[in-house]
């Protein structure tokens, strides 16, 4: 469409620009709604930028008073350290053997229960809905402080997710060598065995994997409420005000976390594509 | 030839699984072991721990409703989402600024990108405990400490899923703007938003759904919201109280995640902005 003069280009743009103001236009009440209750969340929280400013000459002298971290208590460090990765890792397996004995009921096509399967379904969403932290508040209460809760807890809340996983994996096996082997007059547990671990071994273990990583951070909020672990040391030593102590507990943390995100992650990469099981 | 018997003299060409993989399997088992030796795990604490439960289960029925009477609690999960909401809002916006810096197709300097993702992954490593118990030594207890971890966590995640969706985007828009000469800023607005914001707005509402739960979290060790109530009637050894307040937090929580999942199916393939 050719524009014949200038009279015309002024009649084009103006329209463009009312198309563009009322692009914007559709946008305004959802905008002010949306404003609205940001105001009213942000009132809710207290939102106070002059205490957030205040505090920042009080932070930069907290962090003064956290430098240089307290090197010669490292050597302290390691064993609660060593037992948070453990808590992690004991969980974790625990967590993901019940999620593949769960995922086997709750898979289609090895169980032919439809009631149970539904309903182990349900339970595993309802499950992974639970925040991790009531999980492991309602398992100090019952077990008491000490790793062991805390290795129940990281159990309990890993199998909602491994779960639903691992039946999903499960579900979605090449069906042949099931077939096959059922025509055989294969039992139940050889089936499993022999035609769908095989399959799904690789994709098991790369999420166990990760669900560790998850865990071991999770591990460590578990010594705040009581469970054992580094968390612990962290929390007493910013309650005595030993800032230098809680510095040193932040770094060893800090290596912790990443010592184990990449061990699980050169794991992962090991087995991911391979074969294992035959 | 038979297959028992070839079993038998060993002549089959596979060997078993464990034989294959016998330096990790043990590995992994002895770990296992020892790691349950030194936590002092045996299966008569889980049989001790079996009665109890069901002595708590007991206390804990019927839920006690009453702690909703009291008008602090409902005030707490008002603040439990607004620290959620506010948090992920502020943090999305954080992420939007920083995460063009971290695209390789806006940013040519790599010196810039480089910085920008360490500075992304280093925030994404750090617990939210060392934030909070940090920030609570700061700016004092509440609301506020928590709604920035919130904050601060979202810019992590939300920064690096930002930068990778500018990053894949389909360049061709961007070229022609650049050759007609168009400034950084009008390409970034015409070429490179409308591409993206749908993922952006999905991904924000998908860490909602999460720093609900972090918020929740939080309370315990200072950052005000339901968490706090829920910490407190666990170690009052009122569990009838802390059963309503889980309760009603899980309808929170549900409520919340079907109305950002409606949000969510709406937005993903529609196209806004254009």
């Amino acid at each position: 469409m050719g524009i014949r003069s200038i009279g015309e280009l002024i009649c084009v743009q103006e329209i463009v620009a009312v198309n563009a103001m009322m692009r914007y236009w559709k946008y305004l009440f959802p905008t002010g709604l949306f404003a609205l209750l940001l105001w009213g969340g942000a009132a809710v929280c207290r939102v106070d930028p002059v205490a957030l400013i205040a505090g920042v000459p009080q932070g930069i002298q907290l962090l003064g008073h956290m430098l240089p971290p307290a090197w010669k208590t490292f050597p302290e460090l390691i064993g609660p350290a060593l037992q948070t990765a453990q808590i992690a890792f004991v969980g974790t397996v625990l967590g993901a053997f019940l999620s593949f004995l769960i995922g086997l009921i709750a898979a289609r096509n090895v169980h032919s229960m439809k009631v149970l399967r539904n309903m182990v379904r349900a339970i595993l969403s309802a499950e992974r809905a639970l925040p991790d932290l009531i999980v492991i508040l309602f398992f100090v209460a019952i077990v008491g402080l000490g790793p062991f809760p805390g290795v129940m807890a990281l159990a309990a809340s890993s199998i909602g997710m491994l779960g639903k996983l691992f039946a999903d994996a499960i579900e979605e096996v090449d069906p042949k060598p099931l077939e096959s082997m059922v025509a055989l007059g294969a039992t139940k547990a050889q089936v499993i065995r022999y035609a769908v671990l095989p399959q799904i071994i690789p994709s098991l273990i790369a999420n166990t994997l990760y669900r560790f990583e998850v865990n071991i951070r999770m591990c460590i909020l578990l010594g705040v409420v009581g469970a054992g672990g580094i968390g612990f040391n962290l929390v007493t030593s910013l309650r005595l005000l030993k800032y230098q102590e809680a510095m040193a507990v932040i770094i060893t943390i800090l290596i912790l976390v990443t010592l184990c995100e990449k061990s699980s992650e050169i794991l992962r990469r090991i087995v991911v594509g391979q074969e294992l099981l035959r | 030839m038979n297959w028992r018997r070839a079993k038998n003299k060993e002549e089959l060409p596979y060997k078993r699984w464990y034989q294959h993989h016998l330096i990790p399997v043990g590995v992994f088992l002895l770990t296992l072991g020892w790691s349950m030796v030194d936590l002092k795990m045996s299966p008569q604490l889980f049989w001790e721990g079996i009665p109890h439960f069901f002595d708590l289960v007991g206390e804990m029925f019927p839920p006690n409703w009453q702690v909703f009477s009291r008008g602090k609690t409902l005030w707490s999960i008002l603040e439990t989402v607004s620290m959620a909401f506010v948090g992920t809002f502020l943090g999305a916006i954080g992420a939007f600024f920083l995460a063009p810096f971290a695209a390789a197709n806006l940013v040519p300097s790599r010196v810039i990108r480089e910085i920008t993702k360490r500075m992304l992954a280093a925030e994404r490593s750090v617990p939210p405990l060392i934030y909070i118990l940090l920030l609570v030594v700061v700016i004092g207890l509440g609301p506020f400490a928590g709604m920035i971890v919130i904050s601060l966590g979202t810019i992590g995640m939300l920064g690096k899923l930002f930068a990778e969706a500018i990053e894949t985007i389909d360049p061709k828009p961007l070229e022609s703007l650049e050759s007609t000469g168009a400034t950084k800023i009008q390409m970034f607005r015409y070429a490179i938003l409308p591409q993206v914001i749908p993922s952006l707005i999905a991904n924000t509402l998908y860490r909602f759904d999460i720093n609900l739960r972090v918020a929740l979290f939080l309370g315990v060790v200072g950052g005000g919201g339901i968490g706090v109530d829920l910490q407190m009637a666990m170690s009052l050894f009122q569990y009838a109280d802390a059963l309503a307040i889980t309760a009603v937090t899980l309808v929170i929580i549900w409520i919340a995640e079907r109305i950002s999942d409606s949000f969510r199916k709406r937005i993903i393939g529609q196209e806004n902005l254009q």
